[in-house]
């Protein structure tokens, strides 16, 4: 079995880390300190973008850079934690902010820095009530110790940090969503350009990065650009927790080095699935990533090996699909999941994430043909690409996927369900009215 | 704010070049060089796009995603391909999505014919759908209001109507509910949209999803056709389309003109047509006989108002107001002066204005036009309720805050609508105007202020802030981003704690509250002030427009381009019956009068006394208008003849008119108006005139002939030949010239020929102390009309007399919202329903003048009043 890499992770089963005390004694708040008192802002935003720090939330989106997007000046600026952890497949936050609640308090007073903001959210998850609890408790006590509020440490930068609970609404991950649900507004997409960074919360820049980006910052402080950057392959640098769900025999949250061979966190860390099954296929980012098939299990853990081989590393959880599992029935599972969490604001994922739940329910009764799948990849095909935000292309490209590695068990599928279908039909049907029936169609 | 400039570009569009000014969104510049993209969402007149329906794909090189036109500004040497595979497939991919939910019941909708969706459809969809699933299901259709019906199943969710409610009207009505395909519009309570604009999302609309009860299936787009014309029901003079079906006005559509209404109606406008159409309407001649009014025959009706005028001659008066036209006016005045010899003439009820006051406020360089409100540093609102006097300029206000970051100041004495949109807010008692402009004018250091100092003023005036300082709506356009969380500054709405903030208000507060005031005025380049009529109605009001040039002269209008004065007459065509003579103390151009006549009070009380016999009224009703009411009703039942156009039997005139002509409806007029900034405009005829109504002009005409006056004008536009030579501002100005869409009079040569008025320097007279007391305000509702009434669309919302109590005074008088009370002064009193209004200053009570029962004028008198109240 190969090891973890524990970096971010590294204490996190101290009992009782989530207190300032233990945190402190395990040399918290230090990179704050440093970056406070020793560092200036210029040199705090160096370090994250020397670091080839990529966003963990999905996108990847090199952090130094939306850092160094944020205009200067003097006009209110804002940080915001993006909390709302909600994709499938997805726990790593959860653990992160449950187990380790002032790692991400001293992220984001880092990140404040570095963006030159002065009020900070942490949009968490409405369904995280017990992370959020742990939060606010950690948020109360970094308060008492100075950590947040005016002049922190007796330095010029202040931060008021708030922690907001979502109301449920997976959209509201997607960055300019949240922003309307933090300005209580219907958490809808905004359309982009204006970015974040120039036209955020309230109108005024903002720097949203999501809780594990957040978590690496103090280390990179603590530790250098040059030590993160060594960590990694190409430019995926650092480590990534990696949430491993599915038909795997050890489900759970890994943290590993990037460029780690797929096989060996699905295999290696994870136990691989439950004896006597084969690995059907896997999403290597969340639902929203395209479905890989095995031949994928040994390209490395990065950012580019997964785009390349067409699909994404995403939020980093990997769900694994093995033989026992009918593809219909995810494909169905999925599409109903985006469907239910479309805004409705832009035609073609409202339109598109219904039509495909409609056609795929067909499919799964037996009430369709092999030319419905015809139809059903085109409707991917016209979502891809056209939408106000990604959640449209996030269902269509993962049933895109699955139609076109799994074809065949599609076809076998609507062939399989149309007999039984049929044969329930007839079985359901009274002798007498079978009779007729039949007496029917030979008249 | 000066207006940004323009600077126009080149780009190229499916190998076309085009012009067009640099940051104009795509889908709107491509118009330029005739290249139509299809869009749902998008609307220029909404503002920022929101990219939903994803119509508007494009491709543009360099970019390798397709884009929305909608959101893309133009760039130079853009390069923009609309028709290509790619897109091509896109645009037949969003036609197939939106039709997935849409029902194909084309044939039973009303928008059939004049659908966007259906348009498009045809226009870039691929013909058919794949769509095979069931659609999905609501009730319908619903009532959204009881003028329009919704039918959620139509609806394709593209942001028009919600974006209106939220971010155009901003009464924050209507939502989305639900989301992902389950999404639908409402309002957010639940409870109908009712809202003075509500109407405008049905034309908003691209679907059939919003449909006008008052015109649903009652015509095809085939079956119509659409006539200009102008709505003559306020002085905002709104451009509308006339829908006819069989020359009956079905519809009224707005006709979108920039400089007067930027394509919005007031539900008012759109939906009073229907009185035109009223069985109740008086459709030829009346002639008082044996004591009730019969019809008869134009001749024995032209023959009996002649000889009635020309007995009274030099006794007799006109009255002239509501939609008269130009060249109405001119004609009654005619009549009047040259006809009769009688120089009491007037269309103005509330009180006269002092002549030279009146050049002067004419005068061009204090003129600002209706665009500048938008691109002001700031808009001083002076006594006036946009939303209720000319409820178009509400919106026009709202725009610039909202968009181009003018600072809103309201200085009322009734709490504003626009106090939510507002940098500054100051409230005086009613009938205070000239303190309280005086105080202004002090504040901004004008050297005419007089005697009194800025607190001293303040004081005269009752002066309190309208919200507390530091208000989260204090300076902020968009009141929902005002405040960040966690500033410390809870967003309370202003309401909540008005009152306590009034009463807690001492001389310091006030003076601060001007002083702040007077800063975001002063800190704007340009300032347009809107000031309404009542600033000038009352024993004082001389006084009043005194303080008002002050107030303008320390602001620095004069000459400032963009800056100006615009007031709100309280007729439709205030402005232009006063340029055409219709004032005892000014002939037409605005010229001395040789002798001057009564003004519309002393006609009342001439009447009354005998002093003046015969009463001519076109388009004024002085029962329900005009304050004094007792005084008019024993003008009326003492005059000798009463002659009245109209287009209803009303009180005055059942029990008093000798003769009766019917009014022509603004759908069936020829003539021009002014607007209040100056434009004149054209109504023109749409539909025939109903029964034996005859044209105003002619009538008028027909009279002068008859009194041995004639003018030989043949037809109305011969009528507006004279305006235009009558008035030497106007001279030359034909109808022509005026066309479509209106003309400045102040932007040709001719305005040079105004009577010159010199601005007053003098010192400003002292005002006089306020008394104790309740002090009554009355303001006009844009529902107490009789249009109203005589809508059936309408009348649910004529409203009943109210009076708004602040809650102290509520408190101490014992009376709690919804009781019946009584409000008296003098012997005279009015019924109404106690409303308390946190935001009504203690020891102000307001009601509303022009309820067709229950009138408010019954109590005013142009003197600031101090009225009881008990419980009825």
């Amino acid at each position: 079995m190969s090891p973890e890499t524990r970096v971010v992770l590294r204490n996190i089963e101290e009992p009782g880390l989530h207190t300032l005390d233990v945190y402190e004694r395990l040399g918290g708040y230090k990179s704050l300190r440093k970056a406070l008192l020793e560092m200036s802002q210029e040199t705090v935003l160096t370090e994250i973008e020397e670091s080839g720090l990529r966003g963990r939330g999905g996108a990847g989106f090199s952090m130094g850079k939306k850092a160094s997007f944020i205009p200067r000046g003097t006009m209110d600026k804002f940080l915001c934690c993006n909390a709302d952890e909600s994709e499938p497949g997805a726990f790593k936050d959860r653990l992160l902010m449950q187990k380790n609640p002032h790692l991400l308090i001293e992220g984001c007073i880092i990140g404040s820095i570095a963006a030159g903001a002065n009020k900070g959210f942490i949009f968490i998850r409405g369904e995280y009530s017990h992370q959020a609890d742990i939060l606010e408790a950690a948020v109360i006590e970094a308060y008492a110790k100075g950590y947040l509020g005016a002049e922190i440490l007796g330095s010029e930068h202040s931060l008021e940090l708030v922690v907001h609970r979502g109301e449920g609404a997976y959209i509201c991950g997607e960055e300019s969503a949240l922003l309307d649900g933090l300005e209580g507004k219907r958490g809808n997409p905004r359309l982009k350009p204006p970015f974040p960074a120039n036209q955020g919360l309230y109108q005024g820049p903002t720097l949203i990065n999501n809780v594990e980006t957040l978590c690496n910052v103090p280390l990179i402080i603590e530790k250098g650009a040059k030590w993160f950057a060594g960590l990694g392959m190409d430019k995926s640098t650092g480590t990534k927790i990696v949430s491993v769900s599915g038909n795997v025999q050890k489900p759970g949250n890994y943290e590993i080095e990037l460029g780690t061979p797929v096989r060996e966190i699905v295999y290696g860390l994870a136990g691989g699935p439950p004896a006597g099954r084969e690995i059907k296929g896997f999403f290597p980012g969340g639902s929203s990533a395209p479905v890989l098939t095995p031949d994928s299990l040994d390209l490395p853990y990065t950012f580019e090996a997964m785009a390349e081989a067409g699909s994404m590393l995403g939020s980093g959880s990997i769900i694994v699909i093995d033989d026992s599992v009918p593809i219909v029935g995810v494909a169905l599972r999925l599409a109903e999941f985006y469907r239910h969490e479309s805004c409705g604001k832009c035609v073609p994922c409202r339109e598109g994430t219904n039509w495909t739940v409609k056609t795929l329910e067909r499919i799964d009764s037996g009430e369709a043909t092999p030319m419905d799948l015809e139809i059903l990849s085109q409707v991917q095909l016209n979502i891809i690409g056209n939408c106000l935000c990604v959640l449209g292309d996030s269902m269509a490209m993962p049933i895109g996927s699955m139609i076109k590695h799994f074809r065949e068990e599609f076809e076998e599928h609507i062939e399989a369900a149309r007999a039984a279908a049929d044969r329930d039909h007839v079985t359901g049907l009274g002798a007498g009215e079978l009779a007729s029936a039949q007496g029917a169609g030979a008249a | 704010m000066p207006r940004p400039e323009v600077r126009n570009i080149t780009f190229e569009v499916d190998g076309r070049e085009i012009v067009a000014p640099e940051g104009e969104m795509l889908v709107h510049a491509a118009k330029n060089g005739d290249v139509e993209i299809p869009y749902f969402c998008y609307e220029y007149k909404l503002g920022q796009p929101v990219g939903a329906c994803r119509m508007c794909l494009v491709e543009i090189e360099g970019i390798p995603k397709l884009q929305t036109s909608c959101s893309t500004p133009v760039k130079d040497g853009m390069v923009v391909n609309t028709t290509s595979d790619r897109v091509k497939a896109a645009q037949n991919a969003m036609v197939e999505f939106l039709l997935v939910n849409h029902p194909l019941d084309c044939p039973v909708c009303d928008k059939g014919g004049e659908c966007p969706l259906q348009d498009i459809s045809f226009g870039w969809g691929a013909g058919r759908s794949r769509f095979i699933e069931p659609k999905r299901h609501f009730k319908k259709p619903l009532e959204l209001s009881p003028l329009i019906a919704i039918d959620r199943e139509r609806c394709i969710l593209c942001y028009r109507c919600v974006r209106f409610s939220q971010e155009i009207s901003e009464d924050y009505q209507l939502v989305f509910l639900e989301r992902g395909d389950h999404t639908f519009v409402g309002t957010h309570d639940g409870r109908p949209y009712v809202a003075p604009f509500s109407g405008n999302i049905l034309e908003l609309c691209p679907v059939g999803a919003l449909t006008s009860t008052a015109y649903r299936f009652r015509a095809r787009p085939w079956d119509v056709e659409d006539s200009g014309g102008l709505c003559t029901l306020c002085p905002s003079q709104c451009n509308v389309n006339f829908t006819v079906r069989d020359d009956k006005v079905v519809r009224v559509n707005c006709r979108d003109n920039h400089d007067v209404d930027d394509g919005w109606l007031c539900d008012k406008g759109r939906f009073a047509y229907q009185a035109i159409h009223a069985r109740e309407r008086i459709t030829a001649p009346l002639v008082r006989d044996g004591g009730v009014l019969r019809e008869v025959s134009w001749e024995r009706a032209l023959d009996d108002a002649a000889s009635a005028l020309k007995k009274a001659g030099s006794g007799a008066a006109a009255l002239v107001g509501g939609g008269a036209t130009n060249e109405e006016g001119f004609l009654v005045q005619h009549l009047m002066r040259k006809g009769l010899g009688s120089p009491h003439v007037d269309s103005r009820g509330g009180g006269g204005i002092d002549a030279e006051h009146a050049r002067a406020l004419a005068r061009t360089d204090l003129a600002a036009s209706v665009p500048d409100i938008e691109w002001a540093g700031a808009v001083l609102v002076i006594e006036t309720e946009l939303v209720d006097e000319a409820p178009i300029l509400d919106l026009r206000v709202r725009k610039g805050a909202r968009r181009h970051g003018t600072k809103v100041i309201t200085l009322t004495s009734r709490p504003s609508t626009l106090d939510t949109a507002a940098a500054a807010a100051l409230r005086f008692a009613p009938g205070s105007a000239e303190a309280a402009l005086g105080a202004l004018a002090a504040a901004l250091g004008s050297p005419r202020k007089g005697g009194l100092d800025a607190a001293e003023l303040a004081s005269r005036a009752g002066l309190t802030p309208g919200f507390r300082a530091g208000h989260p709506s204090a300076g902020s356009p968009d009141r929902s981003t005002a405040t960040a969380p966690g500033t410390g500054e809870d967003p309370v709405p202003t309401e909540g704690r008005r009152d306590s903030a009034a009463d807690a208000a001492g001389g310091g507060e006030v003076v601060a509250a001007l002083e702040a005031a007077a800063a975001a005025l002063r800190d704007a380049p340009d300032v347009v002030v809107v000031w309404g009529e009542r600033v000038a109605h009352g024993a004082r009001g001389k006084q009043a427009i005194d303080a008002l040039l002050a107030v303008a002269g320390a602001l620095g209008v004069q000459g400032t381009e963009g800056a100006g004065l615009i007031e709100i007459p309280a007729t439709a065509n205030g402005r232009g019956l006063r340029e055409v003579g219709c004032l005892p103390n000014l002939a037409p151009g605005l010229k001395d009068t040789p002798e001057a006549g009564r003004g519309a009070a002393e006609i009342g009380r001439a009447l009354g006394d005998g002093g003046l016999s015969s009463l001519l009224l076109v388009g004024a009703d002085p029962l329900r208008d005009f304050p004094e009411r007792a005084v008019w009703e024993a003008a009326l039942e003492a005059a000798g003849s009463v002659i009245a156009f109209s287009d209803f039997r009303t009180e005055s005139l059942d029990e008093h008119a000798t003769v009766i002509f019917p009014a022509e409806s603004y759908a069936e007029k020829e003539g021009t108006l002014t607007h209040p900034d100056g434009r004149v405009q054209r109504v023109r005829q749409a539909i025939a005139h109903p029964g034996d109504t005859r044209g105003g002009w002619w009538v008028l005409s027909e009279l002068s002939e008859r009194v041995g006056a004639g003018l030989g004008a043949l037809s109305s536009a011969m009528v507006s030949e004279q305006v235009a030579e009558a008035v030497p501002f106007l001279g030359g100005l034909t109808l022509g010239d005026i066309a479509g869409k209106g003309v400045r009079w102040q932007e040709r040569g001719a305005s040079s020929s105004l009577p010159v008025a010199e601005l007053p320097d003098s010192e400003l007279e002292e005002p006089p102390e306020p008394g104790e007391g309740l002090r009554l305000g009355a303001v006009p509702s844009l529902w107490s009309g009789p249009e109203t009434e005589n809508a059936p669309a309408l009348r649910f919302l004529a409203p009943r007399q109210r009076a708004e109590l602040s809650a102290g005074d509520a408190r101490r008088l014992g009376v709690s919202p919804g009781d019946q009370i009584t409000v008296s002064v003098d012997g005279q009193s009015v019924r109404a329903t106690a409303a308390v209004r946190a935001a009504v200053p203690p020891g102000s009570v307001f009601l509303i003048s022009g309820t067709a029962e229950d009138n408010a004028t019954a109590l005013t008198n142009g003197v600031p009043r101090t009225v009881e109240i008990s419980l009825a």
